[in-house]
């Protein structure tokens, strides 16, 4: 049974992606319903797996065989991604209602699916690999749907990033296949520790090739540039999935790259929390500065897998003791997917309902509309990390295992002022969070309306999508408000996937100081924004508010660093392959030019070299001279041999 | 029984070039080619068999034999051929002169089937030098200027090519134990290691002169001039069967005559593994420049083909299992890609890649070919060439010398990266050219379409079923090491 559902979640929703176009032409209402029941469908399939968990081993097919497994961080991110699914379809009828070419969206959201599916439940690498393929070149579609010149730049930078980060994934495989023969997740940890010492900085090169492959999905710096230009361009549904979800494919991969390759390397750990923090930081700057609602929602994706790869790093820092870190990746990552449906959706139905993204524009829009002002306000609550929500469940765990490890560090006498910063810069970012999200939400739902914007209040959402932002909002605070039944629970049958110790004793998520830190990072998002968004981000005007894009055009990695740098390497090669291609153009060209124009009485006609002959001359001239022509180069040839023979 | 699938071919191309009326040509045509390939097919199933056909002069015989290699190649020729001639008929009446076409190509077919099942030198050789002579016709089809001038040229460099080929066979047969081709190498490897540095001197030189064929540096200049003017099915034979048969000339000097263990880590071995590294990226960077599509897919061919050599030249079973397997699957994959850029020229004239942004909503299910197609030879799952890229790359981290192991993986991934550079902004593009390019849907006939898709399909069935090709090979492998 465990064997089958595996297989049936994976293959199912591509099997399905063939039928969307043949129901399509049957009639819209048939294929509208479609796309609802196959998520709901694969969501009962994905519940149903945690009653059987089992594996799946489909031996060679794909050269090197497909194996998947159940259990654990696997059926929680199966599930997850299943539900994701499934509320992203309901809102989707209303979303492109008057769009064309939806077809082709529906039919890459259910490849998309299948392959999700895939990744999360691999049980090797070589499968992981395959499937987190599929799921870029299938998801580049979502990204390019709207086909306006933003949408196939975004497409252009996305699918760059996805090739690159593959190709480097698969150079990292190709390695890590060589030294330790298995790419089998079990037994990567018993093949590590049997390699030598002096492979190890092979294994750790290999390591960060596999880094650069999901980090460029997940969005880690610097390889984050796709994710600020694809969210905005992408459908609402969409976007709420490229972050929700699809970052955490890559998530996914540098946790097995980080719990079953580098459990306890310093080094490893290191790159991580450097590579995380900044993350973390620059995406929550950026979503500070940002005036466009789904770019601020993209870099606050950013931030939130900022947020996580510190977990990850904490994890390997706290060796044995890291229940807690493992907890708080896992929740986080739980946490993130379901607020970014929430916040997205919002934004989605923001847009419907004034064909803009633009905080100017949408300003004042969300007044007088109760039930989406307080689905986003929960969203905007819970990725602050306000307590009563679940986001400040998992963002305590990440930052009570920082604090843990600081203390052991100072217990052991050793200086921990690293990990103070990285402590301070966490804190930090959770008020830049509360801050950015306080301005969208001043703008958009308290701010004057802005002018120009349709009065359509009554009808702005409809009940299918009311039910996806209200159900998701719902499960944020049932959470957040239950943490041991049901956080807690979740968080510590995934973490056996990583290999967490575990914890004893219960946790008090509400003790004064676990509140502490929460509060201190609310104290300093309160402070950015009555010290900082309201002076400088926001500019009073006569008709209310403006909100001034502050970050300068060219301060872009992308545009600054990234494609001058493709083409000039482009350049370069094309110059050494031009050269080295023409030499034996050059030989040929020579020797034509050698044998038609030094030879006497050969008449080469104009427009056709190639079919040289010879003029009309007396026989006896041209048997002359050509003859002296021949001995001539004879005579090179026997000095070129006589020259060989001596020097021989 | 070995004579039938040459002979079948070349007498009964020889009845194509008379017969006028079309339809009946057609047919002729395709029974040909199908006869020939269930001959083929008959040929594999029965256990090896050798003959010989005359002898010219002392030890220099004519001899046909049909072990596994020839069992494969056979196979690969006649899969590539029946679609190829499918797609053809429809084409040529665009083009014109169907009569001339269609005759050389048939016999052509015949030449390359005596190449497979050559079993000698001077077999081989015979047979090579009349592939070329009768794909020359099919390169200069068009009749123009430029059309001659290429044909001239791929001539020349074949000719010449196989010319430096015969002239290390004349050092080479003195070292031989015998005159045909045995698995593992037929040197008298006594007498050879005396004169190592001249054998490997006759190698470097014949592996160069076949090297033409297979489009490898210095000789690879003939492919970007001959693509874009031949026809569309003449480009893909040629790029997908007539590299592979400088490949399996190669194959047979350097496993059958030479031998792995003569040659392993010998200069000659890491200067040819370094040309073909450098083929790999020349073609790729110059693709990546090149403005007119079948020209590109011609430099890309240039680039893939060099992987297969690349692989052989590793001298391991590795190598070996991912050459075969690149060759299979870029043959597939690259007659694929001609063909789609074939049908386009017929549904609209376009050779310019700037020219086909809306391409994918126009001729959709060409467009869908072409993406599998290309995805397989960018390497990317579950399309076939990734498994061939993947055992390529495995053989190569596996290589003795670290050096040149991980200079091939870095090449590998940079080519790929310059082909997904080159590939994929043709099919992005082509269904997605924003909302203000309109394009009306003209898609091709089912004639077409139709060995497009097969051959899509097969680079997706190939990936995600490799075994049984895989199971083959690996009995294959034995004989030659």
């Amino acid at each position: 049974m465990g064997t089958f559902l595996l297989l049936f979640l994976v293959f199912f929703p591509f099997l399905s992606a063939y039928f969307v176009y043949p129901l399509r032409r049957r009639g819209r209402e048939y294929r509208n319903l479609y796309i609802r029941v196959i998520p709901g469908v694969e969501l009962m399939a994905a519940v149903l797996l945690l009653a059987f968990p089992g594996t799946a081993v489909l031996s060679q097919v794909c050269g090197m065989g497909l194996r998947f497994e159940a259990g654990s961080l696997h059926t929680m991110l199966a599930v997850l991604s299943a539900f994701l699914w499934l509320m992203t379809a309901l809102p989707c009828k209303e979303y492109f209602a008057d769009r064309e070419g939806v077809n082709r969206y529906y039919c890459s959201w259910l490849m998309t699916l299948g392959a999700l599916m895939g990744v999360f439940l691999a049980a090797d690498l070589f499968t992981l690999f395959v499937f987190f393929e599929i799921m870029s070149f299938a998801s580049y579609v979502w990204v390019a749907q709207n086909e306006n010149p933003g949408a196939l730049r975004a497409g252009q930078t996305y699918l760059a990033v996805a090739v690159f980060g593959g190709m480097m994934l698969l150079v990292g495989l190709l390695m890590l296949h060589h030294l330790l023969g298995s790419l089998i997740f079990e037994r990567m940890p018993g093949l590590v520790a049997a390699l030598r010492k002096d492979q190890y900085g092979e294994l750790f090169a290999a390591g960060l090739f596999c880094l650069v492959g999901f980090g460029a999905k997940a969005g880690m710096y610097p390889l984050h540039i796709w994710l600020p230009k694809a969210h905005p361009v992408a459908p609402a549904p969409a976007s709420a999935l490229l972050s929700g979800i699809l970052t955490k494919s890559g998530i996914f991969g540098i946790l097995v790259t980080s719990r079953y390759l580098f459990f306890s390397s310093a080094d490893w750990n290191m790159v991580i929390l450097v590579s995380g923090t900044i993350t973390m930081v620059l995406g929550a700057v950026l979503a500070l500065f940002s005036i466009n609602l789904k770019r601020t929602l993209a870099c606050s994706s950013m931030s939130q897998i900022g947020f996580v790869l510190v977990g990850v790093a904490m994890q390997g820092y706290l060796g044995a003791e890291n229940a807690l870190a493992a907890w708080g990746t896992v929740l986080h990552m739980l946490n993130h997917g379901l607020i970014k449906l929430v916040l997205f959706v919002s934004a989605g139905v923001v847009y419907l309902g004034t064909h803009s993204l633009n905080l100017n524009d949408i300003r004042g829009w969300g007044r007088n509309k109760p039930m989406l002002k307080t689905v986003f306000f929960i969203g905007a609550a819970a990725i602050a990390g306000v307590p009563g929500t679940s986001g400040y469940i998992s963002k305590t765990l990440l930052h009570e295992s920082i604090v843990e490890y600081i203390h052991e560090l100072e217990h052991l006498g050793i200086s921990a002022a690293g990990f103070q910063t990285v402590e301070w810069l966490f804190l930090i970012s959770g008020g830049l969070t509360a801050a950015y999200m306080t301005k969208l939400f001043a703008a958009i739902f308290l701010e004057r309306r802005a002018e120009k914007q349709k009065f359509n209040a009554r009808e702005y959402m409809a009940p299918a999508t009311q039910v996806t932002v209200g159900l998701t909002a719902f499960l944020l605070l049932a959470l957040g408000l239950t943490p041991w039944a049901s956080m807690q629970t979740i968080a510590e049958s995934s973490s056996i996937f990583l290999r967490a110790g575990e914890h004893h004793g219960r946790i008090q998520y509400f003790s004064w100081i676990n509140l502490q830190g929460a509060l201190i990072s609310l104290a300093i998002g309160a402070a950015i924004y009555v010290l900082l968004v309201r002076t400088v981000f926001r500019k009073k005007t006569a008709d209310g508010a403006a909100y001034p894009d502050l970050w300068p055009e060219k301060l872009d990695l992308e545009d600054l660093v990234y494609r001058p740098v493709v083409k000039g390497l482009a350049f370069v090669g094309a110059l050494c392959a031009r050269v080295s291609a023409g030499i034996g153009d050059f030989l040929v060209l020579a020797g034509e030019k050698l044998l038609y124009l030094k030879a006497p009485g050969v008449f080469v006609p104009k427009k056709n070299e190639n079919f040289g002959v010879y003029a009309r001359k007396p026989k006896r001239f041209l048997i002359g001279e050509t003859f002296a022509f021949d001995l001539t180069l004879a005579g090179v040839g026997l000095i070129g041999a006589l020259t060989y023979i001596i020097f021989q | 029984m070995l004579l039938i699938p040459i002979l079948l071919p070349v007498v009964g191309g020889v009845f194509v070039f008379r017969q006028k009326d079309e339809k009946t040509r057609n047919r002729m045509v395709l029974w040909l080619t199908a006869a020939t390939a269930a001959a083929a097919l008959v040929l594999c199933v029965l256990p090896e068999r050798s003959m010989k056909l005359m002898t010219i002069e002392g030890t220099l015989q004519l001899a046909l034999q049909s072990d596994s290699l020839a069992k494969f190649f056979m196979v690969l020729i006649a899969a590539i051929w029946l679609p190829v001639a499918m797609f053809a008929r429809t084409y040529l009446r665009h083009a014109g002169r169907e009569q001339q076409f269609q005759g050389f190509y048939t016999m052509t077919l015949g030449a390359l089937m005596g190449l497979a099942l050559a079993d000698n030198f001077v077999t081989l050789y015979m047979f090579f030098e009349m592939m070329s002579l009768l794909t020359v016709p099919l390169v200069l089809h068009s009749g123009t200027p430029a059309a001659r001038r290429a044909g001239l040229k791929y001539l020349g460099y074949s000719v010449f090519g196989a010319g430096m080929a015969l002239a290390g066979y004349f050092f080479l047969s003195h070292f031989l134990l015998n005159q045909s081709f045995s698995g593992g190498g037929a040197l008298n490897l006594q007498l050879a290691e005396e004169h190592r540095p001249l054998l490997l001197c006759v190698f470097f030189v014949m592996m160069v002169g076949f090297g033409a064929k297979a489009g490898m540096m210095p000789m690879q200049a003939w492919l970007p001039t001959a693509h874009p003017v031949a026809p569309a099915p003449a480009s893909a034979v040629l790029s997908g069967v007539i590299t592979k048969g400088g490949v399996l000339a190669m194959i047979r000097v350097t496993y059958y005559l030479f031998g792995p263990e003569f040659l392993q880590g010998s200069w000659a071995q890491y200067a040819l593994l370094i040309l073909a590294l450098c083929t790999v990226f020349t073609g790729s960077m110059l693709a990546l420049k090149e403005k007119v599509l079948k020209k590109r897919l011609a430099y890309s061919t240039v680039s893939q083909v060099s992987y297969v050599l690349f692989g052989l030249l590793l001298l391991t079973p590795g190598g070996v299992r991912g050459a075969l397997l690149q060759m299979v699957f870029h043959a597939l994959a690259k007659d694929a890609l001609f063909m789609a850029a074939g049908a386009i020229i017929i549904a609209t004239n376009f050779t310019l890649v700037d020219q086909l942004v809306g391409i994918g909503k126009r001729m959709p299910r060409t467009m869908v070919c072409f993406s599998a197609a290309a995805l397989s030879i960018i390497g990317i799952p579950p399309m076939s060439g990734f498994i061939s890229k993947w055992y390529l790359a495995s053989a190569a981290l596996n290589f003795e010398s670290r050096v040149i192991g991980y200079l091939g993986v870095a090449m590998l991934i940079l080519s790929a990266l310059m082909t997904a550079g080159y590939l994929l902004p043709i099919v992005v593009r082509g269904f997605f050219p924003g909302k203000d390019v309109l394009v009306e849907r003209r898609e091709v006939g089912p004639q077409m379409t139709a060995p497009m898709m097969l051959l899509g399909a097969a680079v997706l069935l190939f990936g995600l079923f490799p075994n049984g090709l895989q199971v083959w090979i690996s009995t294959l492998l034995p004989q030659i090491f």
